[in-house]
């Protein structure tokens, strides 16, 4: 219950924060940083059952690219696998576009959302009957489309080496054609994660 | 960067050494003392069978009762790894059939005159479970055995669906379904209309056991003992494969034909639920029951005329008395109830016309649509055609 009060409160809150300290015109942004996460993922109805999400982990490697060279809109790409042993395993691929404010001093607030690609795997050894036999197909899954949606908060201080974002989020995933009769299937992540900001090399100079 | 290497490694070695969750149960090959039946009717009724379990339903066990024979017949799997056959004496899962032995339960009450089928639930029900119905004092005993009670319905809340599923090991107390409606205001005006909702038979559970202690021991003295079941139970146990004799059940979870063993989140369902489900048995003594009932050896003549009373639907057509569902097969008309749940499906009728009784348990989930069931569905109309003779 005071998830769900926390949220929107930060959702008000970003939106009165909007063009904080740092929204300044000098880049502060890097792009193509290695995102590395933790994920906990749970098929369960956003901001429900969260203790559902610490019993399946996952991780998530990405990266993203500014869309205006500063910190506060970004294109970001994911893949994410993590193991359900009750529901079965997932391989996740999404794009986000983050609007990503400052809030105060050098944290930020992430609100996001985008398309995917999931494909899900079955948690046990499965079955097909041909010509009267069983076969197995092991854990065979099915692909599906994916919404997601999610909210972040973050650290990050703009340095000229190589440096570190860390951060923590919640996403909400809506798999489309589940099966036939559940059309729609959500699953949400509590996400842990860092930003490593490395500085690649000039390539356009001799 | 060396560091997050290893962390990443460390995570990974994490991943892949969890443990994979077993799904399945044990159960082996039982001991069928009766004969395989060869009538031309159960010869007919075999052929049937095989052919629905050719099309992919793993397993199925049948009985059918007719002028004074009783014949059992399976056919397929009662589980798919290991190629064990299914018999008739293994036990299966009855899901909402339970529904009838509920209603015969509150009924039994009422000839005790331990409850007034026309009183308010709210006279029953105890405090803690009325706190989460706002609308109780409008609602009868009779509107949750009709069906005509207006409640919502806690099986098709997201919320629990996806707990349900997120938890295969999870058992659910009864109050925990109520929570899920709670608050939440009356579908439709009470008695107005019929639909269908599990939570009516929850409730149910909860009255008997106020007026009982323990409704389930109640059933197994007043129904299981009186008709001689020695093979069903009611409120199954957790884990348990009764003797390697529950089936397993499998679940087509993306609707693409491929089923995977659901047998824990199947029995852990099933052993949660009371009043709307939680009751195994074999084929055969599934259909002493609802014999044993429509003769008089359950209720008297005058209670199984109330249970007979039929709320209509929009068209005039009957749809459901007390724990009993009215319906035709092949235009022939039948009542008795169905059932379907994760890993299961069933089937329990009497034709009064043919004087008919039959009862079909497939270790297939039908809550979720499969092309499985969609080939499944024209062979059961054949069966309907040799079990009715047309």
């Amino acid at each position: 219950m005071k998830t769900r009060f926390l949220l929107p409160c930060l959702f008000l809150f970003l939106l009165t924060q909007n063009g904080n300290a740092q929204d300044d015109k000098a880049k502060d942004y890097r792009n193509f940083p290695i995102v590395v996460t933790l994920q906990f993922q749970a098929f369960a109805m956003p901001f429900k059952d969260l203790k559902s999400n610490f019993k399946n982990f996952g991780i998530g490697i990405g990266t993203e690219v500014s869309h205006s060279s500063y910190h506060n809109w970004v294109q970001k790409f994911d893949i994410i696998w993590f193991k359900n042993k009750a529901m079965g395993s997932g391989l996740l691929f999404s794009t986000q576009v983050a609007w990503r404010p400052y809030l105060v001093s050098n944290s930020f607030a992430e609100i996001k959302a985008g398309i995917g690609y999931h494909i899900a795997f079955r948690p046990t050894e499965s079955f097909i009957q041909k010509e009267g036999t069983w076969r197995t197909v092991q854990k065979q899954g099915k692909g599906m489309l994916a919404i997601p949606v999610g909210v972040s908060l973050g650290y990050h201080n703009y340095q000229s080496e190589t440096f570190v974002s860390p951060f923590v989020g919640y996403q909400i995933m809506f798999l489309k054609n589940y099966n036939k009769s559940i059309p729609v299937v959500p699953m949400t992540f509590v996400q842990m994660g860092a930003r490593i900001h490395p500085v690649y090399p000039d390539l356009t100079q001799n | 960067m060396k560091n997050y290497s290893y962390l990443l490694i460390f995570i990974w070695a994490i991943l892949i050494t969890y443990p994979t969750f077993a799904q399945d149960f044990n159960v082996v090959k039982c001991n069928d003392s009766k004969p395989v039946p060869i009538h031309p009717k159960a010869l007919a009724l075999q052929k049937a069978l095989d052919k629905l379990t050719a099309v992919g339903i793993p397993g199925v066990v049948a009985a059918i009762y007719e002028e004074g024979n009783l014949w059992t017949l399976s056919s397929g799997l009662a589980k798919i790894e290991g190629q064990v056959p299914m018999q008739p004496c293994h036990l299966v899962y009855t899901q909402s059939i339970a529904k009838s032995y509920m209603a015969v339960t509150i009924v039994q009450l009422a000839e005790k005159e331990k409850i007034d089928l026309d009183g308010k639930i709210s006279d029953y029900l105890p405090k803690e479970i009325l706190a989460m119905l706002p609308n109780a004092d409008r609602l009868t005993v009779k509107m949750l055995l009709n069906h005509t009670s207006g409640l919502p319905e806690y099986n098709s809340q997201p919320t629990y669906v996806t707990r349900l599923l997120q938890n295969p090991e999870r058992i659910f107390q009864p109050v925990e379904y109520i929570q899920y409606i709670a608050g939440k205001e009356l579908d439709f005006e009470p008695g107005s209309r019929y639909s269908y909702r599990n939570t009516n038979y929850v409730l149910l559970a909860l009255i008997a056991d106020g007026i009982t202690g323990d409704h389930g021991k109640y059933m197994e003295e007043h129904i299981f003992e009186k008709l001689g079941l020695k093979n069903t139970y009611y409120k199954i146990k957790q884990g348990d494969s009764y003797g390697d004799r529950l089936v397993n059940g499998y679940w087509d979870r993306y609707s693409n034909g491929i089923v995977e063993n659901a047998s824990v989140l199947q029995n852990t369902n099933v052993a949660s639920m009371v009043g709307d489900d939680g009751i195994i048995t074999t084929a055969e003594e599934a259909i002493l029951f609802l014999k044993g009932l429509m003769e008089g050896k359950l209720v008297s003549n005058e209670s199984l005329t109330l249970m007979k009373e039929w709320v209509l639907d929009k068209n005039g057509d009957p749809q459901y008395g007390l724990g009993l569902d009215y319906t035709a097969f092949l235009r022939e008309p039948a009542i008795g109830h169905s059932g379907g749940g994760l890993g299961s499906g069933s089937q329990l009728y009497y034709f009064p016309e043919k004087e008919i009784y039959m009862f079909f348990g497939i270790n297939l989930g039908t809550v979720t649509d499969s092309p499985i069931h969609q080939e499944a569905e024209k062979i059961l109309e054949e069966i309907y055609g040799v079990v009715l003779g047309k």
